[in-house]
């Protein structure tokens, strides 16, 4: 058959038009269709049976109870526990998030050891087995020259079995060096020390309180356990409870509460004696509680009285003395109060002489150990472990004096000084680190002046990460011993801080291990058991969890059932018993404290005239500054007022913006007298003229693209200043110069 | 009062409660597999069903004051039920009014990714799927089986967790109840919300918690008689299900657009 | 090479310079063509569009098009069933171009929806609630019309001509034409009009929303109308431009005039009627939902009140006012200016009641958003431009547009041997592909 060019064509023709009437377009297209509802790259998440798992979160020291849903064996949602003590199925934004770490990509997956120059972020893996007696090697090389003092270990805590575990390694081991990560609970401590003698962690009963006077405490931005302070704040709300917030910018917390004043930074302590001076002057204060349980108050009454009028007072704070006379008298009036201090979430000390001042108050309207007052937690004494056989040589070790200087002659009363341990490590004044542990922390990122830590570091020999995330410390480390997620392991977390009663919170396994991790627990019983001698037999656990289950007691039943334990019939101390001073009460004017000194602001680094503006720093929620950083879902939070692309805001008063010619958005480069830092403008009224705030928790240089290379690490902007009387890191800020970039 | 027998799910989100902590986006996030990217800060292009604002009174120093206000979506009822702005704008039924509970619903299979919805939202409530959800190599071990995954070119916004109301009444049935508790259906940003600031609940239902807050006014398509309730947007006519509580005047006008002499008390429900 | 497909008694420029033509403009569609590609296989990420812009320069075009493009119906409203002969001078043409605008319109709509191959739920799952709705039926089954309009010019060409079925096809086509031209006006106002009604009933946008009649906000009679009076403006414009590109004259000034002038009133009584629906909306309907004109125009680096005087004023009386006057249809420059600035107001109008609407915030704490298109964004707004100036010049140089073309512009000597050298039939249909493409 001849085909033509017509007949071709008329055949084409015939079969398109043929071929569109036929059902198969219309198949095809319902085809088209239902492919683009099922692609194969877009996940369909497995069904299976759900089940909820119990446990604590540990995210940060704030012990929430959480339930975990999951499907089968995979963890999907984080919520609240309901019927927890202090969160009761409430739960903070970085607790929702927290599967994003456990599944993340920032996970550490089989113990990992440095090839390469630090740093550079090249490993190789090795087995634990290997791992071990490595670590074990080089700590007994040390040993056996008489250098086990050189060995440390910095600590997200000193609470609970593991930080337990690891104190009672060192001791074994011959080392004073357990540092732990300083906060303001440090002051609190030191300050319950000094004026009622005790050991104890502050505790408050915010839920019965029914006037807060907050120093500058973020109450709703992070302090404290805070999903138990939002549901304080909360019920506030709803029964009248009144707050008043003290600081130079309206943070959330200000804007919360019923007043914010704004303060000159850093006059909280004079302003603390201020509302003093008025309530002694108008007789106001509680006289049973000042007459019978306190000591010194006369001596403390005559220097408030002759130094601290509202006059003076409002000249060094910038509030006027009407308004301190009128909050004086509220605070006293009111028939809960209480005053608090710790800066934003309280992540710095800040000076003695402010704790004590404003722990004075709680003391002069005599709401100590009272209900709607302050406390004196003694810790749950749940760890009660045989005693440690030291051999001569660990003996000879912990006589060392501590290469921090806590606990020194300069600084008797500390118990840690984390902040300056860059300084004497940098100086080598003292002797050499040569092991350092990190483990419950992160700090070349926490801790301030970076670059000095930084230093520091580097002139450590041998640095061992416990991290299960890698983390800025993590990637510097030689050896990388990652622990199980948080979401995989057993561990006791202890009465959160703040908290007026014990609760120990049980985390426990959610999801089996999903890498080739290990119970950093398990570790230190290894390695004892690797070292032999009598650091082993300070070990005899065959395993973390039976050194937990054991530790635990009875409590571990009720922990497994209940998700926690609480203390069940914890009970109020009267006055008489409170106080374990010399003179059995408390102590308006303990002389280490310097109270009566004149008052003097916290000397901040840089000069007005190089620098004529203050830095100071602040905490949001949504903001993770503290062992982990911001999981994806909470930077997706973070306002584009705080960070645009790779840019963070600075917040400035708009007045002081225009007297540096600087609009909305534009980028302005910041000197302090430790670092520069490119950022942009945001104007907000609501800050201090001639202030400058940059949020904490950016800037991260590890973790993963999420998080890492966006805005700045506020700590490579401020270095530490020592408190004269504590040693802890009094800085609230520093003076910085602000340029147009 | 004898409530009618279908449901009108609502939301109330006490503002003098609300710290901004961003709990309740997040909770979102996780219990709604929503995606997220490596750049987040371009908040035009972040899905967040769940979006706290930040309202400040535009007062200078030190008389300035700060309020957040989370905004999901606002399952408007219109000026019928059903009428709500999106949903009869959707071409191919892809967003749908459930004349059951009130909740609007967004069917992400159905949807062509024309956007006219997003549109018509005044409340920028709906958000479109740009890119491809992506989810870095093991996370997606946390994605929940109780709500699908969005393919590219669709869009997406929150449901009120829908998907909770079906388990709810699927338990009830299996128990063999016909009634959910109050407590029974709650939302995740309900749930986790550490200042217990959002209360959920049946408007129609005088007992629920919801109702009392409120104190819906049904002449008035539910508008709050509570002097310190307001809805977004009120005199649009899209009469929202989320209602919002403040003892602050401000925020309260905030709440809405005013001419400069209005007073808030006028409430005028345009009658479109 | 092709002298056998162009239209007889006409000039046309060489095959060399119609391909150097051609390719130049082919270069503008490819990369038209290339982003297209890119928004399908890459998604809409490839826009600047945003949560705030959903709707942006895509839907902009799409409904400038619609609106010039409504040239093609109420031309042949006036032809067919008002009888107005005088059009038949340019009614081909006023087709053609309406045929452009319309699939372009369709071409537009299958790349800014994102899933393009669901498209058809639009049809399949329609909500008859939704002007969007509206939009689609009317637009498709308008295009079909179109289709229809511009068939019979196609079977006008020289060699299909030849053909005695398609010579008979072409010419009852044209005797119904009339039932078509009333079809066609019919779903045109519809369309129009929904498209109108797209912007104008969204209740929860005060800067777009509209009181009306039933269902109908006044937006719908706007679009409509604005469509009727401006399209011919768009037609106009359009021959102008083809004339001065050509140098001939193609059109009689007769069919032109008469255009114009009922362009010239239909503007008129538009713009009269937008303003008092701008002044009621101002006045009555924004104040009632709380807001003032001026915050529809102020606090913003683009949106300013200019943008409604240039629409109103600018782009409306002033082109109202030449084309009602015979002096100022007469004036070759004044009708020029008249008409292009027609046709800018028409598009500043789409182009307020789409990317205005999503830029005004509504909640009080809300902000202005301002958009730029991505160069894919541009590039897929050209494309259709590009694919418009192809069309024309293949229908210009091998379909009888214009049939005055060879009155007004004799050819003096006839080349004798123009009809020996038609190449046989068998080849012509193989040049006949790009014609009908």
């Amino acid at each position: 058959m001849k085909i033509d060019r017509r007949s071709f064509l008329s055949f084409l023709i015939g079969g398109a038009a043929g071929t569109t009437l036929s059902p198969l377009t219309w198949k095809l297209m319902d085809d088209s269709a239902i492919w683009t509802q099922m692609w194969p790259w877009t996940p369909v998440p497995e069904d299976g049976e759900a089940s909820y798992v119990n446990s604590a979160c540990s995210l940060c020291s704030g012990g929430c109870g959480i339930t975990v849903r999951k499907i089968d064996d995979r963890a999907v949602k984080i919520e609240g526990m309901k019927g927890h003590p202090l969160n009761n199925g409430g739960l903070c934004i970085l607790g929702l998030s927290g599967l994003q770490l456990l599944y993340g990509p920032t996970r550490v997956w089989t113990p990992l050891k440095r090839v390469g120059k630090r740093g550079r972020g090249r490993w190789e893996k090795i087995s634990w087995k290997g791992a071990v007696s490595e670590v074990a090697e080089t700590l007994g090389d040390l040993r056996k020259k008489g250098q086990s003092h050189t060995a440390g270990i910095i600590s997200g805590s000193d609470r609970g079995t593991v930080p337990r575990l690891f104190d009672r390694f060192l001791t074994v081991y011959g080392s004073p060096n357990l540092m732990r990560t300083s906060s303001i609970i440090d002051s609190y401590e030191l300050t319950l020390h000094l004026m009622q003698g005790v050991q104890a962690l502050p505790g408050f009963d915010f839920e019965n309180a029914d006037f807060i006077l907050s120093f500058g405490s973020g109450i709703v931005d992070g302090w404290g356990s805070p999903v138990r302070m939002f549901r304080a704040n909360s019920t506030w709300c709803n029964t009248g409870g009144k707050v008043v917030q003290i600081e130079p910018r309206l943070s959330n917390t200000a804007a919360k509460s019923d007043k914010w004043i704004p303060i000159n930074p850093g006059t909280e302590t004079a302003l603390a004696l201020g509302i003093a001076h008025v309530i002694i002057k108008e007789s106001l204060y509680d006289a049973e509680f000042i007459n019978y349980y306190s000591e010194g108050f006369e001596d403390w009454k005559r220097f408030v009285l002759d130094e601290y009028g509202p006059d003076s007072v409002a000249t060094i704070t910038g509030i006027d003395s009407a308004t301190i006379i009128a909050l004086a008298s509220s605070f006293a009036r009111a028939s809960k109060p209480l005053a608090i201090c710790g800066r934003g979430q309280g992540t710095t000390p800040g000076s003695l002489n402010e704790c004590t001042a404003v722990h004075a108050l709680n003391a002069l309207v005599g709401n100590i150990n009272k209900k709607g007052g302050i406390f004196a937690v003694a810790e749950p004494d749940y760890i009660n472990w045989p005693e440690v056989e030291m051999d001569a040589r660990a003996a000879v070790g912990m006589q060392k004096d501590r290469l921090d200087g806590a606990g020194s002659k300069k600084y008797p009363f500390s118990r840690h000084l984390l902040n300056r341990l860059p300084q004497a490590i940098n100086s080598g004044e003292k002797y050499p680190l040569k092991a350092l542990f990190v483990a419950g922390a992160n700090p070349l990122y926490t801790m301030s002046d970076s670059k000095a830590v930084k230093k520091a570091f580097d002139k450590v020999p041998f640095v061992v990460s416990f991290s299960s995330y890698m983390d800025e410390t993590a990637q510097n480390a030689d050896l990388i011993l990652p622990n199980h997620a948080y979401l995989e392991r057993y561990e006791d977390i202890p009465t959160p801080a703040g908290m007026p009663k014990p609760v120990i919170g049980l985390s426990r396994p959610v999801v089996k291990p999903l890498f080739n991790t290990k119970h950093t627990g398990d570790v230190i019983i290894l390695l004892a058991k690797a070292m032999g001698g009598n650091i082993a037999d300070a070990f005899a656990w065959n395993s973390y969890d039976e050194c937990l289950k054991e530790t635990l007691g009875y409590k571990w039943r009720v922990m497994v059932e209940k998700g926690f334990w609480s203390h069940p019939d914890f009970f109020v101390q009267t006055h008489e018993e409170s106080f374990d001073t010399v003179s059995g009460k408390f102590e308006f004017a303990p002389k280490e404290t310097g109270s009566l000194k004149q008052f003097k602001p916290v000397k901040i680094e840089g000069d007005k005239t190089n620098y004529p503006l203050l830095l100071i720093p602040y905490d949001s929620i949504r903001l993770a500054n503290g062992v982990v950083g911001d999981p994806p879902f909470v930077m997706k939070s973070v306002d584009d007022t705080v960070l645009k692309g790779t840019d963070v805001f600075i917040e400035l008063n708009p007045k002081t913006a225009g007297e540096h010619g600087l609009r909305e958005g534009q980028l302005a480069m910041l000197s302090t007298p430790v670092g520069k830092a490119r950022v942009k403008v945001h104007l907000f009224d609501g800050i201090m003229p001639g202030l400058v705030a940059l949020p904490r928790g950016l800037g991260h240089t590890a973790f993963d693209d999420y998080l890492a290379g966006k805005g700045i690490n506020f700590n490579e902007l401020i270095g530490p200043v020592e408190d004269s009387v504590s040693g802890l890191d009094a800085a609230w800020g520093i003076r910085v110069k602000l340029a147009k970039a | 009062m004898k409530h009618k027998k279908a449901k009108k799910y609502g939301m109330v989100i006490n503002l003098d409660k609300c710290t901004g902590c961003g709990s309740c986006m997040v909770a979102c996030m996780a219990e709604n597999n929503v995606p997220f990217r490596k750049d987040e800060s371009d908040k035009l292009l972040s899905i967040t069903w769940m979006r706290v604002y930040k309202l400040t009174n535009g007062k200078p120093f030190p008389n300035t004051d700060i309020c957040y206000l989370p905004r999901p979506c606002m399952h408007c009822e219109g000026q019928h039920e059903g009428h709500s702005p999106c949903v009869t704008v959707c071409p191919a039924v892809a967003t749908d009014y459930n004349i059951e509970t009130g909740i609007v619903s967004q069917i992400y299979t159905r949807c062509f990714g024309c956007r006219y919805c997003m549109a018509s939202c005044p409340y920028k409530a709906r958000y479109f799927n740009w890119w491809d959800p992506v989810w870095p190599d093991g996370m997606e071990k946390y994605l929940s089986p109780n709500v699908s995954p969005r393919m590219r070119g669709v869009v997406e916004k929150c449901s009120f967790c829908f998907h909770r109301y079906q388990m709810a009444k699927e338990k009830a049935f299996m128990e063999g109840r016909r009634k959910l508790k109050e407590d029974e259906y709650q939302t995740a940003c309900t749930q986790a919300c550490p200042a217990g600031a959002i209360t959920f609940g049946d408007l129609n239902n005088p007992n629920h918690a919801v109702y009392r807050m409120v104190k819906p006014d049904p002449k008035h398509h539910g508008r709050p008689t509570n002097p310190n309730a307001f809805r977004l947007l009120e005199r649009l006519g899209t009469n929202p299900k989320v209602y919002y509580l403040s003892s602050r005047e401000w925020v309260r006008r905030v709440g809405d657009n005013y001419l400069k002499n209005e007073s808030i008390a006028k409430k005028t429900v345009h009658q479109g | 090479m092709d002298s056998a497909l162009i239209p007889r008694g006409v000039k046309r420029c060489s095959l060399w310079q119609f391909l150097l033509f051609i390719s130049v403009v082919g270069a503008v569609l490819l990369w038209g063509v290339y982003a297209m590609l890119l928004c399908w296989i890459k998604g809409l990420n490839q826009t600047n569009m945003n949560d705030y812009y959903g709707f942006a320069i895509w839907i902009w075009a799409d409904l400038a098009v619609i609106a010039v493009g409504g040239g093609a119906f109420f031309t042949g409203l006036l032809r067919y069933i008002f009888g107005k002969d005088e059009l038949k001078s340019i009614i081909n043409y006023a087709v053609l171009i309406g045929f452009i605008c319309y699939s372009s319109a369709l071409l537009i709509l299958a790349y800014d929806i994102g899933q393009p191959l669901r498209g058809w739920f639009i049809f399949w799952h329609a909500n008859v609630h939704s002007m969007l709705t509206e939009v689609a039926f009317c637009l498709s089954c308008y295009f079909g019309v179109l289709t229809i309009e511009f068939i019979p010019l196609i079977l006008e060409n020289r060699q299909i001509d030849r053909v005695p079925f398609f010579h008979h096809l072409s010419h009852n086509m044209h005797e119904i034409m009339a039932v078509f031209a009333a079809t066609g006006v019919f779903l045109s106002f519809f369309h129009q009009g929904s498209l109108g009604g797209v912007a104008g009933v969204l209740f929860g946008r005060p800067f777009a929303f509209r009181e009306g009649i039933l269902i109908w906000p006044w937006t719908f009679f706007l679009f409509t109308w604005s469509a009727a009076a401006c399209g011919p403006c768009f037609t106009i414009l359009i021959t102008k431009i083809t004339e001065t590109v050509t140098r001939k004259k193609l059109v009689k000034d007769s069919a032109i005039e008469l255009l114009a002038k009922i362009s010239g009133w239909m503007i008129l009584t538009y713009i009269i009627a937008k303003t008092i629906d701008t002044w009621y909306w101002a006045t009555v309907t924004a104040p009632s939902l709380g807001q003032t004109l001026m915050d529809f125009y102020s606090n913003n680096p683009l949106y300013g009140i200019w943008i409604l005087f240039a629409e109103i004023v600018i782009c409306g009386f002033v082109p109202a006012a030449i084309l009602i006057t015979k002096k100022g249809r007469k004036n070759s420059v004044a009708l020029w200016i008249a008409v292009i600035l027609a046709v800018v107001g028409v598009c500043i109008n789409r182009w307020v009641m789409v990317l205005q609407v999503m830029a005004v915030p509504v909640m009080s704490f809300d902000y202005w958003a301002m958009y730029f298109p991505s160069w894919q964004e541009i590039a897929t707004t050209i494309l259709p431009v590009a694919y418009g100036i192809i069309l024309v010049g293949l229908a210009h140089r091998y379909l009888p547009v214009f049939p005055d073309e060879s009155e007004l512009n004799p050819i003096e000597t006839l080349p004798a041997e123009e009809e020996e050298t038609v190449e046989p039939p068998v080849d012509l249909e193989q040049e006949l592909k790009p014609a009908g493409a």
